[in-house]
């Protein structure tokens, strides 16, 4: 019972890496030809890259910290 | 590349140096830290016996001797930037074993620990691709790469460090961990970062014989932030990031749950509510205290107490489950290169 509980949150923990992964290869890899259509510099492709994949991990961070609400609520009252 | 031949020969050498050397030393300095009274408690048993610290002069000893052989075999500057920032996280581990740093310490002196991987990089090259691998493809951010080295290096030594609380555990995730992570690296690295892998999982072998429950020496911090820069250090060399961190969650959760409790750096011994009881039969239940801070142990013994032996059990269940879904993810990542 409790290593399985332990053991859904460990594949919870993991499908959110993966999405993120995910969506940094499909969506903020190819943003200069996305969003700049291949003319902005490296540097400013960069700092855009950064600040997405920065708002992407405060997200899963946020996502993360409501499961462990809710886990340590439903174990420990 | 190295071929068949060369590449067992050199594991095989290097494992065995960094096994012997270890697992001949530590006798000695068992011996030589308990003479000098380098003594701590360990305190999750009866009358609290005093138990030798730290190992990590020793481990880092059989690990240095292992990588150096080869650096000299290989060439391979990659191995050199590896040992150097294993060598630097030891460092700032020994400061902490001897002397007792604020919270803030840690993290901010292994930010040095990435020297080496970003500097030879930039004066040599072939340390790391400047791209990371995301499981799903590549992404080239050579611009963005070097602040991720200096974010990934402090978080993997303070991981290890942090998941150090019960007999054997941190020598014990470190082995289970290591499996995925040289599985990736010898698909998705190179041979010679492979092979520079070696003396990190013979290393924990052989301290593990003497970390288990009941231990009879402790890694310390030198030890821990060696063990945890270093499997960091190989996860950046060997392009095997996201690999890395999944074999690595249960030690992630655990760091994550109590920094989501206590909202800032501190260290453990900082933290006055604590996260478990150690009750009279020396079995660990769960704190019912709103301010103890969330730990994967807490969580572990939320279902009813268990002694330490069972709690490190529970612990190495979790590893190699997740071990399994790193694998699954190399398996993934294996099936898009073959698309």
């Amino acid at each position: 019972m409790g290593f399985g509980d332990l053991a859904i949150f460990v594949v919870v923990m993991w499908a959110m890496i993966l999405a993120v992964a995910a969506f940094l290869v499909i969506f903020v890899a190819p943003i200069d030809v996305i969003m700049f259509n291949g003319q902005a510099g490296r540097l400013t492709v960069s700092v855009v890259q950064a600040a997405i994949a920065m708002i992407v991990v405060i997200v899963l961070v946020f996502g993360l910290s409501r499961m462990k609400r809710i886990y340590m609520q439903r174990k420990l009252g | 590349m190295l071929d068949v031949v060369n590449l067992l020969t050199y594991g095989a050498v290097v494992s065995a140096i960094s096994f012997f050397v270890i697992i001949l030393l530590l006798p000695a300095a068992i011996r030589s830290l308990t003479a000098k009274g380098k003594l701590v408690p360990d305190a999750h048993k009866q009358g609290k016996p005093m138990i030798p610290r730290p190992a990590g002069p020793v481990i880092l000893a059989g690990i240095a001797a292992a990588e150096i052989v080869l650096y000299l075999l290989t060439m391979n500057v990659a191995v050199l930037a590896v040992v150097l920032s294993t060598a630097i996280a030891f460092s700032v581990g020994y400061v902490d074993d001897s002397r007792m740093m604020p919270g803030w310490f840690k993290p901010v002196a292994l930010l040095a620990a990435a020297v080496p991987l970003v500097s030879l990089d930039l004066y040599v090259g072939g340390v790391h691709e400047d791209s990371l691998n995301l499981v799903f493809g590549r992404v080239f951010i050579p611009l963005l790469y070097i602040p991720l080295i200096f974010v990934i290096m402090p978080i993997t030594g303070n991981t290890i460090n942090s998941i150090d609380v019960l007999n054997g555990v941190a020598s014990g995730f470190i082995i289970i961990a290591m499996i995925p992570l040289l599985t990736s690296i010898a698909i998705f690295g190179s041979h010679e970062v492979f092979l520079a892998a070696l003396p990190l999982l013979f290393a924990a072998v052989a301290f593990y014989k003497y970390h288990k429950f009941p231990s009879r020496i402790f890694p310390g911090d030198s030890g821990t932030l060696l063990f945890g820069a270093m499997y960091g250090a190989l996860a950046i060399a060997g392009s095997s990031e996201i690999i890395g961190v999944i074999a690595l969650l249960p030690a992630v959760m655990n760091s994550f749950l109590f920094l989501a409790s206590v909202r800032r750096i501190v260290e453990h011994r900082q933290v006055k509510a604590r996260p478990t009881i150690l009750m009279d039969d020396f079995k660990l239940a769960a704190s019912k205290d709103k301010t103890a801070p969330a730990t994967l142990v807490r969580l572990i013994v939320a279902d009813g107490p268990l002694d330490e032996k069972a709690v490190g059990f529970q612990i190495f269940k979790l590893a190699t489950f997740t071990a399994l879904l790193a694998f699954a993810s190399i398996a993934i990542q294996y099936a898009i290169l073959r698309l």
